[in-house]
């Protein structure tokens, strides 16, 4: 079909929907969305939305070289064709298809529209052998027709006046082509380079683009946007799009205008042939290959994207708004949320405020993160001891600190450890399982949860409540360890029954009921072998424990699936003081390098606790559970930490942007008990207009209250009766500009507000505080009042109360007029 | 999950920039038709466009918000070689115009000839400052001593890249232990003139910023640059939109604090992702920096997540307009969700 000639393509001007396509005919396609009623049976889809149906076909004109659409209503689809042999001609398509086409030789347009075409001589013919290479309108002057021909010349013709002519000498005289939103914009190419031209100044090119490397075959302008140029070159799959700035005249002459190149690819890998802008909609184009195959294809724009501070995602794509919100609440699996949106959750939950039962919060971060668990337990435990600790011995500070300093730093001062060799309570054969016991041993067992407090190890509380939380496995290693062998086996059996008949459980507690501590017995080489295959990591090392060499407990303390500070206490108890350090410090180390919030138990909150948080913070971003931890510690060298005031400063703006300013001046609040440095001085003083005093001055004598000039004018208490003059000179104060009395009186209830939530609204303010009483004033216009009349006046209003004042006190701060989010 | 709806912008043309304030309550456009929109979110969550006035005699690039502790300030940097700092006034409203505010031009920064490609405010704890980029490779830091007087500003400093600038990012890092840091990206196209991202240093002893770092790998034309919020971390991430998207870690190298040499970093790329098959337009990361959104040359826009042990992952997928990208109807859920790659074959 197409021997030589590769398709080209072009968009009708006034018809939407319509276009040609040019090889050795002209074909006209109509295109519309795919599988509705209109399209035919025969209809070739373009795209999953549309497909073209074809119209007629047109094969009177051969030796096409060049096509260009006559750009005026009428007559309808009208065309202009450029031969090889160098003629112009003037043909038609469409339903009617009357053969408009015209002999060759002999062109004219009548200047009437009305009579149609009347075809009489020819207008103009080019040099003798020429081929015409390309041709189109000038939109501006429809009589006018731009032509480029051979002899190195770009040419305006004026079809009124054949005589008058443009010519301009350039080598650039393919694909001539007028910008549709600038129309002394033209842009022509040769070889791989496009030349931009201006019709005012027709004399050179304005600029020309980057050159391409393969010759170019079509150069098209965007209909739908400013200065946005196509270009293809042969062979090729990829549509450059060269994004012009249009540049303002002042500078026109001198600047090149700022170019942004694109490449797209309408139809991935195959070889595009022509392609056509369409006429109306934004930024879509029909793109046809060598062997006729069409694509209809939209040029997205450079889409801008912002996240605000609440996960949400706005986006601009052309000249549309998109914006992505987060739809709360809706299936996410919460190991999967993103941190961000935990950490809200989690504030408005009030994690990491129960300083009453610390273990508490990790159910206030959702309950499912093991590691925060773990980290709330330990706090739990060290708060735990170092209150206890104070109760009974007030004079041992050094051990204070010892509980803060975690259990690494709590076995390295270990000293009198004593090794005793206990019976398997239940049997009186004596083990040959040394354990040691130490003053410090203990602390560590009590911070890992193991026992209560005090020196004799009673592990009972423990495993009552481990039972009771449905960890038997756990509950029954402990018992284990404490080589209560009985105890073990009727936990399990618990379990066991408790649980439908898990046979697991029954099975190993028959196994461990034939424990033999014989070294070469049959049940140690079964157990030693078959423990590999237990799923569940605590009956694991409840056989590695059993049939391990006393003091070579590696497949205990290395199993990585047990937690942390079982781990530890096992460590604490079987471990020599030799064997002990080395182990804790190689745990803390690997603790330290994962991030492992675990591993806090070990550093406790000191340095190392830092470097610890400092690693799951780099891992994770949580600043919060990073916050609230080292707020736990002991007041001191923790806090000082430039990388925990740090993570402090970061929570805080989180919680600021937000808007959670409530959950920061709780959390300020909670910091300031744990950091009195951190609280922030007085920030206001009210100053008495005749004596220049702070007002506030006698209020300092009284416990210091941080804004002392707010409780001035609380009535009823005897010291302040006299609370409408400054204290200094006994002057009166301003007066409220709604109720003209001297400030510091009790207020009364607003006048005119007769809306009955309103008057709920001043009834439960007045017993949350007494903030209708405080004063209030506009800094702008430095006029004021009682808050409450004040905030009743500006539901109404926007202009201040005082006569003549025009200030729009309640409008002036934008940020004052967000709402919290956290409020409600 | 996320759920996708269309804003009526009513630009004339292409919206270049769309930027959020720090409470992601208000939000600013701006676009080649050369004027600016502000937008406030009303209690319904629907956005309500309260300003929209021109603002260059060009095409206007960017448009960022100051931190609100210094006002309602915006900043816009457009083709006619300018940038401009714009304040939110109130108090001149008559009543016919009711929900409209009124930003009236401060300052006009005229130093560059040529384009201003980007405008950024520095951190809030370095004050109020202002940054610009040019095309002409020059990056100006203004810092306004007044913050009660927004009309005067002092150029502080002026960086020559050399090649050039199309985006600039400062560290936005608190931290006392990190010195102020901007990155700068160019588009130059010419792989020859080597890395196109560049980072500068202030340096105290010197009071100048000097350049710390090149990352000579990215040596395509780079459209887009943004440092990760920091977040108490003890790395910086920066994300580079080329023609693919790049996000490298830049671990500081510790350093005695006497010295005055830069700061020497360990340079680190986590991720590379060709998915938009061509180039990257924009990058931007959510609050704690662990999403990252980006959009490319393929008309969508993806996302980023990192899991722990920081293999980054696409999560999501969106269209440029909005629609689910075919053959994925899960795409729109779960954005925020699984680990596991949603990454699609590409349609064209």
């Amino acid at each position: 079909m197409s021997s030589g000639y590769k398709p080209d393509i072009l968009w009708s001007p006034h018809h939407a929907d319509r276009y040609v396509i040019c090889d050795t005919e002209l074909s006209l396609y109509r295109i519309g969305p795919a599988g509705s009623s209109e399209t035919k049976a025969g209809a070739l889809p373009l795209s999953e939305e549309t497909a073209a149906t074809l119209l007629a076909i047109n094969s009177d004109t051969p030796y096409m070289k060049c096509v260009a659409w006559y750009p005026k209503q009428e007559p309808e689809c009208l065309l202009a064709v450029g031969q090889a042999n160098g003629r112009v001609v003037l043909t038609s398509l469409g339903q009617s298809h009357n053969s408009k086409s015209v002999p060759a030789e002999k062109v004219r347009l009548s200047g009437d529209v009305d009579s149609g075409l009347v075809v009489t001589k020819p207008l103009y013919e080019l040099g003798q052998n020429d081929a015409c290479l390309s041709l189109c309108w000038l939109p501006r002057d429809h009589q006018k027709l731009l032509l480029a021909g051979m002899h190195r010349n770009l040419a305006i013709f004026d079809l009124r006046n054949t005589s008058q002519k443009t010519f301009v000498n350039t080598k650039a005289i393919q694909g001539v082509t007028v910008d549709p939103h600038f129309q002394d914009r033209v842009a022509s190419f040769f070889e791989g380079q496009v030349a931009i031209w201006d019709l005012r100044k027709f004399e050179k090119p304005v600029f020309t683009l980057t050159e391409q490397s393969k010759p170019l075959t079509k150069v098209a302008w965007c209909r739908t946007r400013m200065g946005l140029l196509a270009t293809l070159t042969r062979d090729s799959n990829i549509i450059r799009l060269y994004d012009m700035q249009h540049t303002p005249m002042p500078f026109g002459d001198e600047v090149e205008p700022t170019i942004i190149e694109r490449s797209v690819q309408p139809c991935s890998e195959s070889i595009i042939s022509s392609f056509a802008w369409h006429p109306s909609a934004q930024n879509r184009m029909v793109v046809v290959s060598p062997n006729r195959v069409m694509n209809d294809f939209t040029v997205f724009e450079r889409i801008s994207l912002a996240w605000s501070s609440t996960t949400a995602l706005m986006w601009a794509c052309g000249r549309h708004l998109y914006e992505c919100a987060e739809d709360a609440g809706q299936g996410v699996a919460a190991t999967e949320k993103d941190i961000a949106t935990k950490m809200r959750e989690r504030a408005q939950l009030r994690y990491g405020h129960d300083t009453m039962q610390v273990w508490r919060n990790h159910m206030l971060a959702g309950g499912d993160d093991p590691q925060l668990r773990s980290l709330w337990y330990t706090l739990h435990y060290i708060l735990h001891c170092s209150y206890t600790e104070n109760v009974e011995q007030k004079q041992q500070s050094n051990k204070q600190s010892l509980i803060y300093s975690g259990i690494k730093n709590i076995v390295k001062s270990s000293s009198g450890t004593t090794e005793t060799r206990h019976c398997w309570s239940g049997s009186d054969r004596q083990t040959d399982v040394p354990r040691y016991h130490s003053e410090e041993r203990s602390l560590a067992l009590q911070l890992c949860g193991w026992i209560s407090r005090g020196p004799d190890i009673d592990v009972e509380p423990f495993l009552k409540s481990l039972e009771q939380e449905g960890e038997r496995e756990r509950a029954a290693a402990v018992a284990l360890f404490n080589l209560d062998i009985r105890r073990a086996i009727q936990i399990l059996n618990k379990g066991a029954s408790a649980e439908k008949g898990d046979l697991n459980l029954t099975v190993v507690a028959m196994a461990l009921s034939g424990y033999t501590d014989e070294k070469n017995s049959l049940w140690r080489e079964m157990c030693s072998s078959l423990r590999l295959q237990l799923k569940k990591p605590y009956l694991c090392i409840m056989f590695a424990f059993l049939t391990s060499e006393p003091g070579a407990y590696d497949a205990v303390l290395y199993e990585s699936r047990v937690a942390v500070r079982d781990r530890v206490a096992f460590a604490c108890m079987f471990l020599n003081d030799a064997q002990l350090p080395r182990y804790i410090d190689k745990l803390t180390n690997e603790m330290k390098e994962a991030g492992n919030l675990e591993g806090i138990l070990l550093t406790g909150l000191t340095k190392d606790g830092v470097d610890l948080m400092e690693s799951y913070v780099d891992r994770t971003g949580d600043v919060q559970t990073a916050s609230f931890c080292m707020l736990k510690g002991s007041p001191g060298e923790v806090l000082k930490d430039p990388r925990v005031q740090c993570w402090i400063e970061n929570y805080r703006n989180l919680l600021d942007a937000w808007r959670f300013w409530h959950k920061r001046a709780e959390f300020d609040i909670h910091r300031s008990k744990l950091d009195p440095s951190s609280k922030p001085l007085a920030q206001v003083f009210v100053s008495c207009n005749f004596c220049g005093k702070s007002i506030s001055y006698s209020c300092s004598a009284m416990p210091h209250q941080g804004r002392g000039f707010s409780q001035y004018g609380v009535s009823g208490s005897p010291t302040k009766s006299k609370v409408t003059s400054c204290p200094g000179c006994r002057k009166p104060l301003p007066r409220c500009a709604l109720c003209l009395m001297n400030m510091g009186t009790p207020v009364s209830s607003c006048p005119g507000t007769g809306k009955a939530d309103e008057k709920a609204d001043l009834t439960r303010d007045k017993k949350l505080a007494q903030f209708n009483n405080w004063f209030t004033w506009c800094h702008n216009c430095r006029h004021g009042g009682h808050a409450g009349h004040m905030l009743s006046w500006f539901r109404d209003h926007s202009e201040c109360p005082v006569s003549a004042c025009t200030c729009k006190c309640m409008q002036l701060d934008t940020t004052g007029n967000l709402v919290p989010s956290d409020s409600v | 999950m996320f759920v996708a709806r269309s804003i009526a912008a009513d630009h004339k043309d292409l919206i270049h920039d769309v930027s959020y304030d720090f409470h992601g309550r208000r939000m600013a456009t701006c676009s080649s038709d050369q004027s600016m929109k502000v937008w406030d979110k009303g209690g319904n969550a629907e956005w309500n466009c309260t300003a929209s006035w021109k603002t260059h005699s060009g095409s206007v690039w960017r448009v960022t918000w100051a931190h609100p502790e210094f006002g309602q300030v915006l900043a816009s940097c457009s083709f006619d070689r300018t940038a401009i700092v714009w304040e939110e006034i109130v108090g001149e409203s008559n009543d016919k115009q009711r929900g409209q505010s009124h930003w009236i031009k401060r300052t006009t920064l005229v130093d560059s000839r040529t384009s201003v490609t980007d405008v950024k405010f520095a951190p809030k704890h370095m004050g109020l400052m202002l940054t610009t980029c040019s095309a002409d490779g020059v990056v100006r830091i203004y810092e306004a001593p007044d913050v009660m007087n927004l009309s005067q500003w002092s150029l502080q400093h002026e960086i020559s890249s050399k090649l050039s600038c199309s985006c600039i990012s400062w560290n936005p890092s608190s931290s006392r232990a990190h010195a102020p840091m901007i990155a700068v990206g160019s588009d130059d196209s010419n792989v020859t003139y080597g890395g196109k991202v560049q980072i500068y240093e202030y340096n105290e002893v010197t009071r100048k910023y000097a350049k710390a770092e090149t990352l000579m790998t990215v040596t395509d034309a780079v459209h887009d640059i943004a440092f990760a919020p920091n977040l108490g971390r003890s790395f910086h991430v920066l994300a580079i939109a080329t023609k693919d998207v790049r996000i490298f870690k830049l671990v500081p190298l510790r350093k005695d604090s006497s010295s005055s040499a830069p700061t020497k970093f360990e340079v680190q790329v986590l991720a590379q992702f060709d998915s938009h098959n061509s180039q990257v337009w924009r990058v931007s990361w959510n609050i704690t920096s662990t999403l990252l959104a980006s959009s490319g040359d393929d008309g969508c826009v993806r996302l980023w997540k990192a899991n722990y042990m920081d293999n980054w992952k696409c999560t999501g997928i969106l269209k440029g307009d909005g629609s689910p990208v075919s053959g994925q109807p899960g795409a729109l859920s779960g954005i925020l969700g699984s680990a596991t790659a949603q990454i699609i074959a590409q349609k064209h």
